[in-house]
């Protein structure tokens, strides 16, 4: 009887569970269906509930945002990296109508778009049309960058995100600001405590974990979809530029402690040479900027950008570094061709390359190149006289965008370790005595040319 | 559920008698009956996590949903509470109003609102407006009417205040020697006893609500006229109405609610709070032509005047070709009632911490905004600079885009300014006319880019120093030379009676009859013959048609100039070297114009009109234009006046000039 009564109860229970299933799958279906039964509305042919929900959404807000006159442009990756596939046949066609819902209903929760701030102020209409077509937004505001640097003014907050939601689909709208520099930034996206946190996943989004700093881009106005909007020239450029946009702002607080300790220099020398170091660096970034060699700020005036965000008055040139795989045997013609004569060049491609141009009045352009290894880069040095080599050791480092100079150059984005690696944990104190061979912390004797090659690795004019 | 609950007792009877078939047939296959239990287990275990699962799932699905509607109904509970609050709670306030010689203060339900202790300054009427439904300071205002006039500015701040408001009065010092009639009778009729007899040191307190009843008053005589009366402490209670009751009805629109925003938070801003008639908060000039200086950012460089700044943002939105997104308002200070003065018209604001003191403040904020303009409009290659206390002509902008592009061209210029220091009611003319000088007059001036970023901030005086930006910038190290563009006719007119370096004796003198364009869209004439070398061809052709003036005549007379019209006159003065203005500042100061220092010159040539002629003067020999001198004609040479006065006037007021 105990055994008998064991299986009933079993068989018990699993019919139980059956149905119990059955119920419940059929409950959830019966709800999923009517949560989007709403979107479906004309759904186009073949597509799926959720696919034309996206299509839909795209379709209201550009409808939106051009009854408003507001010019924004698609910059979603998603989508870009698909029309990027089919660019040619788009350019081709910009008004043909397509057969199939190609780009918009793929699926993703969000497709973002850029607005330039200048382009546009009146937002107020804009968010209560938006709400009487059924969107919600939220609104993402923080400090205004562009006053940062700047001492102790307090300007209002101005909006970075907008997130616009509508049945299961949401829009990012990123903001984009035109910055010293000649380039267009936008903001992170950060949430203030009050903020709902599951307005929607956040943490999909493909802008607003770091800042980022792009290029002002072409635009090009298509039908995709059969939808009218505009798009970067070049999908793929701008993708390329996407994923290494990430901007660093400089740590403006920290340069005012620091000048708090140490006064800045307003004599007539140093006004004088920063105005030079100023033009040799907008010089330099022009010349390799049309080479497309890739540079970052170096040395001293690495440092002077993270502690200072200036030019440090003392140095006396300007420093850049440069992949070694990034070298081009046209960038000393080219530097000539502006104006700046090669001053020296030490060491060769294969090994502790390093270029030195004379620029206006004794400001000295130094270019040193990157050697990479597994755990670490380099670069080298060379002493003329001697023929010793030295060896500079860096941990790994990544490029991040930064404005210095009114100008937008590469840091590398871990800059702590790269200054201290440089200058020691006391990068924080100035020092005016530097000499080049024993100052910097991470110098390494790397033993001396052999005489024979010394016509080719030290040469100086 | 309860679709399925009922049955299995049914379902399982039968189901019993099935099994008892099946269990005999199988009796003896007892591994089989084993492998049947352990399925039905796992089979078991599976649906109780596939369930598991569905259930969250679709829990959450409903969760998510009923969030959304959640937040919709927080949203509204929220607008809902607001104005209920102080409707179903009339409050009631506490105030505390202290009057006395040497210290006032009033406190609002605990809260000091004014305190001032300040020795030798805040004497007269402290005046402090409250909003009666919300009990907040719109107003708080020092009339020294001690002094003349300034009972007429509280008569005309007391008559803009709207109706219902609550009124607070006290007494610092002194109030009432030149307390006239007029302020009297506003006062009585605003309930107070006293107010028709105040006499001298009297001291005295009243709060009461405008058109409406007195919540108390206090008043201690004077004794003797050597003596002050008693310090007076009047404390009393103000019943708070409703929100409704004090704002007013306008038509729901974006421009209404900036409107209200602002009438809700200050007092004395007259007709803009009207609740029949307020008057506009937008303006839309009408767009200018070929506008080319439509993308150039303006910066308003403001202080604590917020009623300044009211009227300066009204006549620059009114100007034509003014585009409101260009403009950034500087306030030096975290100081409100400018910021909302900025809110209500719909500009962006930005404050500034104030760095050092008097001029090296005004310095310090000159050169944050300017970095901040900068900043915010990277593509910008101009500035344009306008300070609070300005009006701005109607044709300001116009007047720019024809001559910006001069600026940009034209190495040997430093600015472009909207002021004529010398263009004053008698001797300015010619509203198509510019000048090239010198000197840099400020008050409305265009700044270019690179002029800034390259050279003045870099060394721009800094905080220690205690300079005038503007004194620095005319500087020769920082000029090296170069002039400024001005018309003849100013399109900035300066109104302002208070500030660091002013006051009304000071405006009166130098600034009230200033000459100020009102006609718009005016053609200017000789804009190309402004390039550096064309304007010496012009000078000499001016030259060479003028007329030499009787040179034995007093040139301060009004009979040194003929009776015509539309002619051109020299005269010729004495000047040994290019800094000797001894009698340049002679004739400036009998023709009543600037005199302070030496404004207006072009190499030693000064252009004015009288009589509705245009009258040169030359100094002679220090001018390359001394060529042109008959040699009959004898340089008029004018005696400064006695030392001490001299020596004193000039320092003491030369740093006085913009505020």
């Amino acid at each position: 009887m105990q055994k008998i009564n064991r299986n009933v109860v079993l068989a018990l229970l699993s019919l139980t569970s059956l149905v119990f299933l059955l119920f419940q799958v059929c409950y959830y279906k019966f709800y999923v269906s009517q949560k989007n039964g709403a979107a479906f509305s004309k759904g186009r042919g073949s597509q799926s509930g959720q696919d034309s929900t996206r299509w839909h959404v795209v379709r209201k807000f550009l409808g939106l945002i051009s009854s408003h006159n507001i010019p924004v442009y698609l910059i979603d990756p998603l989508i870009l990296g698909l029309v990027d596939k089919d660019i040619e046949q788009i350019r081709s066609s910009p008004d043909g109508p397509s057969p199939e819902c190609k780009y918009f209903c793929a699926p993703r929760d969000f497709t973002t778009f850029a607005l330039l701030d200048k382009t546009w102020k009146h937002e107020v209409g804009l968010f209560r049309t938006a709400e009487k077509m059924g969107f919600q937004w939220l609104k993402i505001i923080n400090k205004d960058p562009r006053l940062d640097g700047m001492d102790d003014l307090s300007g209002m907050e101005i909006p970075l995100h907008y997130i616009l939601k509508l049945a299961s689909h949401a829009i990012h709208l990123v903001v984009f600001y035109e910055r010293s520099g000649n380039y267009l930034w936008h903001g992170p996206l950060r949430l203030k405590q009050h903020m709902d946190r599951k307005f929607v996943p956040f943490r999909k989004l493909h802008f607003g974990r770091y800042p980022g700093a792009y290029e002002k881009p072409e635009l090009l106005r298509v039908s995709i979809d059969d939808l009218k909007v505009q798009i970067p020239k070049n999908p793929s450029s701008f993708l390329e530029e996407m994923s290494h946009s990430r901007f660093l702002e400089c740590r403006y607080r920290e340069a005012r402690a620091f000048f708090q300790l140490y006064p800045d220099d307003a004599s007539f020398d140093a006004v004088e040479f920063r105005k030079k170091a100023k033009s040799l660096l907008h010089l330099a970034a022009l010349t390799l900027n049309n080479l497309g060699v890739k540079f970052w700020l170096s040395s001293g005036t690495c440092l002077g950008w993270y502690r200072q965000c200036n030019v440090i008055p003392h140095s006396k040139d300007v420093d850049l570094g440069i992949f070694i795989r990034d070298y081009k045997a046209e960038i000393i013609p080219a530097f000539q061709k502006v104006g700046l004569p090669l001053k020296h060049k030490f060491g060769k491609v294969e090994d502790s390359l390093e270029l030195s141009f004379q620029g206006e009045d004794d400001v000295k352009l130094d270019i040193f190149f990157f050697y990479e290894e597994d755990d670490h880069v380099w670069n080298g040095g060379t002493q003329a006289k001697s023929g010793k080599k030295f060896k500079y050791l860096f941990p790994k480092f990544t490029l991040c965008w930064t404005e210095f100079v009114e100008l937008k150059v590469h840091v590398p984005c871990e800059t702590l370790q790269y200054v201290e690696a440089n200058y020691g944990p006391d990068w924080k104190v100035p020092v005016k005595a530097w000499d080049w061979k024993s100052s910097p912390s991470n110098v390494q004797n790397n033993g001396v040319w052999p005489v024979d090659e010394w016509d080719d690795v030290i040469q100086i004019y | 559920m309860d679709e399925w609950k009922p049955n299995p007792a049914v379902k399982s009877h039968k189901k019993r008698s099935w099994y008892l078939a099946w269990k005999y047939k199988l009796m003896n296959q007892r591994a089989l009956r084993k492998l049947c239990q352990t399925g039905a287990v796992l089979f078991l275990l599976v649906t109780v996590i596939v369930n598991i699962k569905l259930i969250l799932d679709t829990r959450r699905a409903a969760y998510e949903e009923e969030e959304e509607s959640a937040q919709d109904y927080d949203d509204e509970m929220l607008n809902v509470e607001v104005p209920r609050h102080p409707v179903n709670n009339k409050k009631v306030l506490d105030v505390e109003v202290y009057s006395s010689r040497s210290k006032v203060y009033v406190a609002v339900d605990g809260t000091t609102v004014l305190e001032d202790e300040a020795r030798e300054q805040g004497r007269g009427i402290h005046v402090i407006v409250l909003n009666q439904a919300t009990g907040h300071v719109m107003a708080k205002r020092v009339f020294d009417t001690y002094s003349p006039h300034e009972d007429e500015a509280m008569v005309l701040f007391l008559n803009m205040v709207a109706r219902g408001r609550i009124l607070i009065f006290t007494i610092k010092d002194e109030g009432s020697f030149h307390l006239k009639d007029t302020a009297k009778n506003l006062l009585k009729s605003l309930g107070s006893q006293v107010a028709p007899f105040l006499s001298w040191r009297d001291m005295w307190t009243f709060v009461g609500k405008k058109g409406g009843e007195v919540y108390g008053e206090k008043h201690a005589k004077s004794p003797a006229l050597s003596t002050w009366g008693d310090p007076v402490l009047l404390k009393t209670e103000v019943h708070l109405t409703s929100v409704e009751d004090a704002e007013c009805h306008w038509p729901d629109t974006e421009l209404n609610r900036r409107r209200k925003r602002f009438c809700s938070k200050v007092e004395g801003y007259g007709s803009v709070c009207s609740c029949k008639d307020p008057t506009p908060i937008e303006f839309n000039p009408d767009p200018l032509k070929d506008n080319k200086v439509f993308d150039v950012p303006v910066a308003v460089i403001a202080g604590n005047r917020p009623n300044y700044l009211y009227r300066m943002l009204r006549s620059l939105l009114s100007a034509q070709g003014v585009n409101p997104q260009m403009i950034t308002v500087f306030i030096d200070g975290y100081y409100e009632e400018p910021m909302d003065v900025v809110e209500l018209f719909g500009l962006s604001g930005i404050q500034h911490t104030p760095i050092s003191i008097k001029n090296a403040r005004v310095s310090q904020h000159y050169k944050a905004s300017l970095t901040a303009t900068f900043n915010l409009f990277p593509d910008a290659k101009f500035a344009v600079v306008l300070e609070e206390d300005l009006d701005i002509s109607v044709d300001f902008f116009s007047f720019l885009s024809q001559s910006i592009h001069l600026l940009e061209e034209d190495e040997s210029l430093y600015c472009i300014s909207a002021w004529n220091d010398q263009g004053y009611e008698h001797t300015a003319e010619d509203p198509s006319l510019l000048y090239r000088v010198e000197t840099m007059p400020g008050l409305g001036w265009v700044l270019r880019k690179n002029l800034y970023k390259d050279e003045l901030e870099p060394k721009w005086p800094t905080p220690e120093k205690l300079w005038d930006w503007d004194m620095w910038m005319r500087m020769p190290e920082q000029r090296k030379g170069r002039e400024c563009i001005i018309p003849d006719i100013s399109r900035s007119y300066h109104f302002g009676i208070v500030g660091l370096n002013m006051n009304g004796y000071f405006h009166e003198a130098y600034f009230k009859k200033h000459k100020f364009n009102t006609v718009p869209n005016v053609q200017l004439k000789n804009v190309e013959s402004l390039r550096k070398d064309a304007y010496e061809t012009e000078i000499h052709r001016l030259l060479g048609e003028a007329e030499v003036l009787d040179h034995s005549k007093n040139p301060c007379e009004d009979s040194f100039v003929p009776d015509t019209e539309g002619k051109v006159y020299v005269m010729f003065i004495r000047m040994e070297q290019e800094a000797d203005f001894t009698t340049w500042t002679q004739l400036a100061k009998c023709l009543h114009i600037w005199d302070l220092d030496v404004r207006g010159n072009h190499k030693g040539l000064w252009r004015l009109f009288r009589k509705k002629n245009h009258f040169l003067v030359v100094g002679v020999p220090a001018s390359p234009y001394s060529s042109k001198k008959p040699s009959s004609v004898t340089p008029i040479y004018m005696e400064p006046p006695a030392k001490e006065e001299g020596a004193v006037a000039v320092p003491a007021v030369a740093a006085a000039e913009q505020t």
